[in-house]
């Protein structure tokens, strides 16, 4: 006769679900979706006000002057705010991502992008030099307006249990850099698609990239509990 | 028949959200009640997506612990199967992929060749000029490993390596003879 007999599945069971309930403590729930976008929107609508405050560009006028300037502004935004919502959804396990939220999404940044090549003439006679001046400033200001949002939404994000990191990554960076995008449009008083597509949108692109991969790399749920003592 | 089906169904969905409810207000009477609720119907669903029944029960614990942590997103009066269920496929899925890249290397790396060598016996002039071509560490990790016939850990004794380092070594010999014998 064996001296050690092997424990049963329901043995494990057991041990597992008394040392669970030993440790069990209240969990203060997790915020709903709805009220975390509201903290984030509440941010980017800060962001918003210092950008309308401290920018050289005449951007009234232009919105008066015809609905492409306000529409492309209009779809970056919803864009934006529809990755924010389906990166906090995503944290929470059950809640998978609706089709026609994505469409929706994919659909308003392809449109925006239509709208900013056709709304003025492309201007191909740029100098290198300031090309690469003025699009570099531009794209550092793209940045910097997307840093914080991106900040609160990872963290808003990490508050919850989200299982599909890389997923995560890509909608909390589509949500601050569209945002950025859409800021950038108030702040920048240059209207020409190539500078608008090479400095504004290449690098929300790049830093959703950088966003997907540090998703990947951090965001997933690691198990941090210990594994149940051995019986005995 | 099928109407009271549904209806246990039911009930059995209520109860849970119920449990669970309890169980983020720190409840440990329903935090074991639910998880011997649960047990049964988790222990199906991941019995159809791991075979081996020891690292079943790894998977069936990383489970409940992950249950566990992930508590605080359930959102009362919502179903709670659909949650359960997404954070079990989460788990094993990644169980999966821990496997796969498990079985990969040891099918590069762990195989041993069916005859075992013996020195007296030169490796084909073939062989020994395409390893000619290798660099001396990757040559070292396959000569090791498949000539004569060590253990992963033996050969990276052996070569005064991590095992680590020789598996790398061991799976870029495999990469460039694979090119070699191709060319």
């Amino acid at each position: 006769m064996p001296e050690v007999s092997e424990r049963t599945h329901e043995d494990h069971h057991r041990e597992l679900v008394s040392r669970l309930a030993r440790e069990i403590k209240p969990a203060r729930r997790l915020r709903s979706v709805g009220v975390r976008l509201a903290l984030w929107m509440l941010l980017e609508v800060g962001v918003l006000a210092w950008v309308v405050t401290h920018t050289d560009n005449d951007f009234l006028p232009k919105l008066k002057q015809g609905p492409a300037y306000a529409i492309e502004i209009v779809f970056f935004v919803g864009a934006a705010m529809i990755s924010a919502i389906l990166a906090l959804r995503s944290a929470i396990p059950g809640r998978p991502l609706r089709a026609a939220e994505t469409i929706l999404g994919v659909t308003l940044v392809l449109a925006g992008i239509v709208l900013i090549t056709v709304s003025a003439p492309i201007r191909t006679n740029y100098q290198l030099q300031e090309f690469l001046h003025l699009g570099l400033r531009c794209a550092r200001e793209t940045v910097v307006l997307a840093a914080t949002p991106w900040l609160l939404l990872w963290w808003l994000v990490s508050r919850g249990f989200p299982t599909r990191g890389r997923l995560s990554g890509s909608l909390i960076g589509a949500g601050a850099m569209f945002f950025s995008f859409a800021l950038m449009r108030i702040a920048c008083p240059i209207d020409e698609p190539l500078h608008l597509l090479t400095w504004h949108l290449l690098p929300a692109f790049a830093l959703i990239a950088l966003s997907t991969w540090a998703g990947a790399a951090w965001l997933r749920f690691r198990r941090r509990a210990p594994r149940p003592e051995p019986a005995g | 028949m099928k109407e009271s089906d549904e209806a246990q169904r039911l009930e059995r969905t209520r109860r849970r959200a119920q449990l669970m409810e309890q169980l983020q207000q720190g409840d440990s009477g329903a935090c074991s009640a639910l998880l011997d609720d649960i047990g049964p119907s988790l222990t199906y669903f991941l019995r159809r997506r791991v075979a081996d029944p020891h690292e079943l029960e790894d998977v069936y614990q990383e489970v409940f612990m992950a249950i566990f942590e992930a508590r605080h997103t359930y959102e009362p009066g919502r179903p709670f199967e659909p949650w359960l269920f997404a954070i079990a496929r989460n788990i094993a899925a990644d169980y999966t992929r821990r496997r796969w890249s498990r079985a990969h290397w040891e099918e590069l790396v762990a195989e041993l060749p069916e005859r075992p060598a013996d020195s007296s016996n030169t490796a084909p002039p073939e062989l020994d000029e395409i390893l000619a071509k290798l660099p001396s560490d990757q040559r070292q990790a396959f000569s090791l490993l498949k000539l004569d016939g060590l253990s992963v850990e033996a050969a990276a004794a052996r070569a005064g390596v991590s095992v680590g380092a020789l598996k790398v070594r061991a799976h870029r010999a495999y990469q460039a003879l694979k090119r070699l014998i191709g060319e």
